[in-house]
C-alpha cells in the first residue's frame, strides 16, 4: 500500500523531476554498489599486497638470521682451526688460552665461547674467569656432532643452570617475567628463565688429525636487539609513519618476545609480552608459517611469523616481521576517498548531464504544451519552432502540421460560416422582398375590396346627382347661366363616375390590351405631352434611348400611364427645377427592357422608402397617392418590376424592367367590367 | 288611359334618395312608379299587385338584389327586371343575365339611358296580351 502510494506519487511528478529522480536512483544505487565492491576489491588488493610484502620481508629477515648463524659458524670454525688452539690444547696454562678465547669472543661479539676437550668435558668457559669447568657436555647435540668432526650450527634453548655456569649476567639477561598479554595463550609459569641461543660448534683437530677438543660459540638472543634492529634496518630501512616504525621484527622464545623493536605504549621495547594464542597455535604447535593481520602489543600489524627450529627439528621459537597496518589502511582510505570522490564527481557530472538532457527533453515538451494552450485559446497562428530529428522534433513537426490543418479547417469553417451568413442574408432579403410583394399584393387586394365599397357608396350619390341634374336640365324655362351651371354639374359628376371607374379598373386589374409596342415610341409620346408641364417647372428632360430595342407585348396606354406617373413624380421631386434623364436599354442578360428615370431631386427618405408603392401614400398635399401604386401594379401584372434607388438631397433613380416575354399571354382574365 | 291601365314600375334600392331620383326620372303620365327600400318590401308590394317592370339594386342589406331577382323570377318567370349596381363586375353581370334579368345597368347612369331600357322592357311586355296585368 505504501509502495503503491509512493509509486503513484512518483508517477504524478512532472516529467523532468521524474527523469531526474529516476536517474538519481540509478546513480545512487550504482554508485553505492560500485563503491562497496570497489572498496572490498581494493581492500583485498592492498591487504594482499601488504601480505605479499610482509611474506617477502619475512624471507629477508630470515636471511639476516641465517647470515648471522653462518657468520657465527664461520667464526667458530675458523677459530677452531687456529694453530694457537692446537698448540695450546692439552697445556696446563689454561689462563692464557682463556684470555685468548675471551679476546676472540669479544672481538666477534659472542656471548659464549667455550672449549671442550676431546671427551666432551668443558675446559674453558671464556665469559668469566671463575666459571666452573670440567662438566661433561658430550651429550649436548652440538658437542656430540662436533666430536664427530662436524661443524653444527643452530639455535637451541639453553636452561638457566647452563647460563648460570657461563655467567650470572647471562642468566639474568635471559630471565623474563611475563607481562600480562590479553590475547596470549595461558601458561602455568609466570616467568621464563631459559635462554634462546644461536650456537655453533667446531672440532679442533691437530695436524695428524687427532681430535683435540671442541670449540663452541653462542649468541644469546634474549634482550639482544642486534638482530631485530638489523632486520628492521635492512628490510624496512627504518621507515617511519607518523612517528611509528613501519616495520618491526621480533624474536620469540616459544611465545615470549625476547628481542623486539615493537614498542609498548611507554615507548619501551615490548619484551616480556607474549604472542597471541592464534599465532602460537599456528606457528609453534603446527610449525606453519603464519601470515595475516594481528594485533601486536598496541596496534594492528600485517604480520608474518616463521618457526625457529633447533637442530633436532623441534620448534623452539619464532621470527616475526610486521608492518604497521595503519599506513595501508590510510592508503586504502585515501584511495577509497579518491574513489568515492571520483564517484561523487561522476555522479555530479551525470546529474548535470541528466539535468541538461532532461531539460532538452522537457523544454521542447513544455514549448509544445504551451503551444497547445495558446491554440486552445484560439491563437491559431502560433507555431512550434523546434528543430531536430528525434521524436520531439517529429512531434513538433506533426504538431505544426496539425495546427496548419486546423488553421485551414478553421478558415474553411469561417469561410463557410461567412458564405452561410451571406446566403442567409440573401435568403432573408429575398424573403423580405417576397414578403414585401406579398404585402403589396395584400394591399392591392385590400385596395380592391375598398375600391368596391367606395365605388358602390360613391356611385349611389353620383347616380342621384346625375339623374337629378339631368331632370333639372330637362325642365324648360331656365336662363343660359343656370343651364350652364347644371351642365357643369352633370359633366363633373360624369368625371367623378370616370374616376371611380378607373379606381375600379385598377382594383380589378382590368385586362390589358397588349400589342407589340415600341417602348421608345411610348416614351416619346409621353414626354411630348409632359414636356410643357416640365419646362414650366424648370425641369429639363433628356433622353438617352436605345433605338434598337425590339417591340414588346404591352398595353401601351397602361405603360404610358406608368411613364407619366414617373415623370410627374420626378418633376414634383424637383420643386426648384433640375434634370430628368429618361434612358432605355436592353438588360445585360438580354431578357428585359429597362427604362430608367434619373432625377436630381430631393430624394426619398429612409422612413418613406418602404411605403413608396403603398396606395394612397403621398408626401404631396395634392396627390392621390395612387400613382406609384397603380404603376407598380401595372408593371407587376406585366411580369416586370420597378426598382428604386435614392439618396436624400441628390436624387432618385426609378428603373422599370419589363420582360421581353409576356407572362400573361394566353391567360384568361376572370373579371372584366360589363 | 285610366289608372288601371297605367304601367306599373317598382324601384327597389336601400337608399331613398336614389329611389326618389330614379322615380323622378321615370315618372310619366302613363307610368305609375312605386318605391321599395328593401327586398322584403318589394316582395310584399309585388305580391299585392304585380309590377310591369322592376328596377332592382344589386347590393342591399337583407335580401340582396340577386336573391330578390331569384324569388321574383320564381314567382313569375315573366317578370321584367332591370338590375342596377354601383359595383358592376363581370361576375354579377353574367349572374344577373343568367337569372333572367332584362338588363344590367351600372350606376351612375343618365335618365335617358334608364328610360330607354324601361321603355324597351315595357315594349317587350306589350308584345304579349295584357295577361300579366290581368293576372295581377
Amino acid at each position: 500500500m505504501f509502495i503503491r502510494k509512493n509509486v503513484r506519487r512518483f508517477l504524478d511528478l512532472p516529467l523532468r523531476r521524474k527523469l531526474i529522480l529516476s536517474f538519481l536512483i540509478v546513480i545512487v544505487i550504482g554508485g553505492v554498489l560500485s563503491l562497496i565492491v570497489g572498496m572490498r576489491i581494493e581492500h583485498q588488493t592492498i591487504i594482499s599486497l601488504a601480505e605479499a610484502k610482509v611474506r617477502h620481508d619475512l624471507g629477508s629477515a630470515w636471511m639476516v638470521y641465517e647470515e648471522r648463524l653462518r657468520s657465527l659458524r664461520d667464526v667458530v670454525r675458523l677459530s677452531a682451526t687456529q694453530e694457537f688452539f692446537r698448540a695450546t690444547l692439552g697445556q696446563t696454562d689454561l689462563k692464557k688460552v682463556a684470555g685468548r678465547l675471551d679476546g676472540i669472543r669479544r672481538e666477534f661479539g659472542l656471548d659464549v665461547l667455550n672449549l671442550t676437550d676431546a671427551l666432551g668435558r668443558v675446559v674453558i668457559r671464556s665469559r668469566s674467569a671463575d666459571a666452573p669447568v670440567g662438566d661433561d657436555v658430550s651429550r649436548d647435540p652440538f658437542i656430540a656432532l662436533a666430536l664427530q668432526r662436524q661443524v653444527p650450527a643452530g639455535t637451541r634453548t639453553v636452561p638457566r643452570e647452563e647460563l648460570l655456569m657461563d655467567g650470572a649476567d647471562l642468566a639474568d639477561r635471559a630471565l623474563f617475567r611475563f607481562v600480562p598479554t590479553p590475547k596470549a595463550a595461558a601458561r602455568a609459569e609466570d616467568h621464563e628463565d631459559k635462554g634462546m641461543m644461536l650456537t655453533a660448534a667446531a672440532p679442533i683437530v691437530d695436524e695428524s688429525g687427532v681430535l683435540l677438543g671442541v670449540l663452541t660459540g653462542g649468541l644469546l638472543f634474549n634482550r639482544n636487539y642486534d638482530l631485530v634492529d638489523r632486520v628492521k634496518e635492512i628490510v624496512f630501512k627504518g621507515e617511519k609513519y607518523k612517528g611509528h616504525d613501519i616495520g618491526t621484527a621480533t624474536l620469540f622464545q616459544d611465545d615470549l618476545r625476547i628481542a623486539t623493536n615493537v614498542l609498548d605504549d611507554q615507548g619501551n621495547r615490548a619484551v616480556g609480552t607474549r604472542v597471541s594464542r592464534e599465532v602460537k597455535e599456528a606457528v609453534l604447535d603446527r610449525g606453519e608459517t603464519y601470515v595475516g593481520r594481528a594485533f601486536v602489543v598496541t596496534a594492528w600489524y600485517i604480520t608474518a611469523y616463521r618457526p625457529i627450529k633447533d637442530i633436532s627439528g623441534r620448534t623452539i621459537g619464532m621470527l616475526y616481521v610486521g608492518m604497521l597496518e595503519k599506513p595501508y589502511i590510510d592508503l586504502r582510505d585515501r584511495v577509497m576517498a579518491t574513489f568515492a570522490g571520483i564517484a561523487a564527481l561522476c555522479a555530479l557530472f551525470l546529474l548535470g548531464l541528466l539535468a541538461f538532457i532532461a531539460r532538452r527533453i522537457t523544454r521542447p515538451l513544455a514549448v509544445i504544451v504551451n503551444a497547445t494552450g495558446k491554440i486552445a485559446q484560439g491563437d491559431l497562428r502560433h507555431r512550434v519552432d523546434l528543430k531536430g530529428q528525434d521524436e520531439i522534433g517529429q512531434l513538433a513537426r506533426a504538431f505544426n502540421l496539425m495546427t496548419d490543418e486546423l488553421c485551414l479547417a478553421h478558415e474553411d469553417l469561417t469561410q463557410w460560416g461567412r458564405t452561410l451568413e451571406r446566403r442567409v442574408e440573401e435568403r432573408t432579403r429575398e424573403l423580405r422582398e417576397t414578403q414585401d410583394q406579398l404585402i403589396v399584393s395584400e394591399k392591392l387586394a385590400s385596395l380592391g375590396k375598398m375600391a368596391a365599397g367606395v365605388a358602390h357608396e360613391i356611385n349611389n350619390p353620383l347616380t342621384t346627382i346625375l339623374i337629378d341634374t339631368h331632370l333639372l336640365l330637362e325642365r324648360p324655362g331656365r336662363d343660359a347661366e343656370e343651364q350652364e351651371t347644371l351642365n357643369t354639374i352633370a359633366g363633373e359628376t360624369t368625371r367623378c363616375a370616370a374616376i371611380v371607374s378607373s379606381l375600379l379598373d385598377f382594383a380589378r386589374q382590368t385586362p390589358s390590351q397588349a400589342a407589340p409596342t415600341d417602348i421608345n415610341g411610348v416614351i416619346d409620346r409621353t414626354l411630348e405631352l409632359l414636356e410643357k408641364q416640365a419646362s414650366v417647372r424648370n425641369v429639363l428632360i433628356e433622353k438617352d434611348l436605345d433605338r434598337g430595342l425590339p417591340p414588346i407585348e404591352v398595353d401601351k396606354n397602361k405603360i404610358r400611364q406608368v411613364f407619366s406617373n414617373l415623370v410627374i413624380n420626378a418633376c414634383e421631386a424637383m420643386p426648384t427645377g433640375g434634370t430628368l434623364v429618361v434612358a432605355s436599354r436592353m438588360s445585360r442578360d438580354g431578357t428585359h427592357i429597362e427604362i430608367i428615370f434619373t432625377d436630381t431631386g430631393v430624394g426619398i427618405s429612409k422612413e418613406n422608402f418602404p411605403k413608396l408603392f403603398d396606395p394612397f401614400f403621398t408626401t404631396k398635399s395634392f396627390g392621390t397617392g395612387l400613382g406609384l401604386a397603380v404603376s407598380y401594379g401595372i408593371i407587376r401584372q406585366r411580369g416586370g418590376m420597378i426598382n428604386v434607388r435614392s439618396e436624400v438631397g441628390k436624387g432618385t433613380v426609378f428603373t422599370v424592367r419589363i420582360p421581353l416575354a409576356d407572362p400573361e399571354e394566353g391567360k384568361h382574365v376572370e373579371e372584366a367590367p360589363q | 288611359m285610366n289608372k288601371q291601365d297605367k304601367h306599373r314600375i317598382l324601384v327597389v334600392d336601400d337608399e331613398p334618395t336614389v329611389c326618389k331620383s330614379i322615380r323622378q326620372a321615370l315618372v310619366r303620365e302613363d307610368c305609375e312608379v312605386d318605391m321599395a327600400l328593401s327586398g322584403e318590401e318589394a316582395l310584399s308590394k309585388d305580391a299585392e299587385r304585380p309590377y310591369d317592370v322592376m328596377i332592382v339594386d344589386l347590393m342591399m342589406p337583407g335580401i340582396s338584389g340577386v336573391d330578390l331577382l331569384k324569388q321574383l323570377k320564381a314567382r313569375n318567370p315573366k317578370a321584367r327586371i332591370i338590375m342596377v349596381t354601383g359595383y358592376p363586375t363581370m361576375k354579377n353581370t353574367l349572374q344577373s343575365m343568367l337569372l333572367g334579368a332584362m338588363d344590367f345597368l351600372p350606376k351612375p347612369f343618365l335618365p335617358a339611358t334608364l328610360r330607354s331600357l324601361v321603355a324597351a322592357a315595357l315594349e317587350a311586355g306589350n308584345d304579349k296580351p295584357e295577361g300579366s296585368g290581368a293576372a295581377g
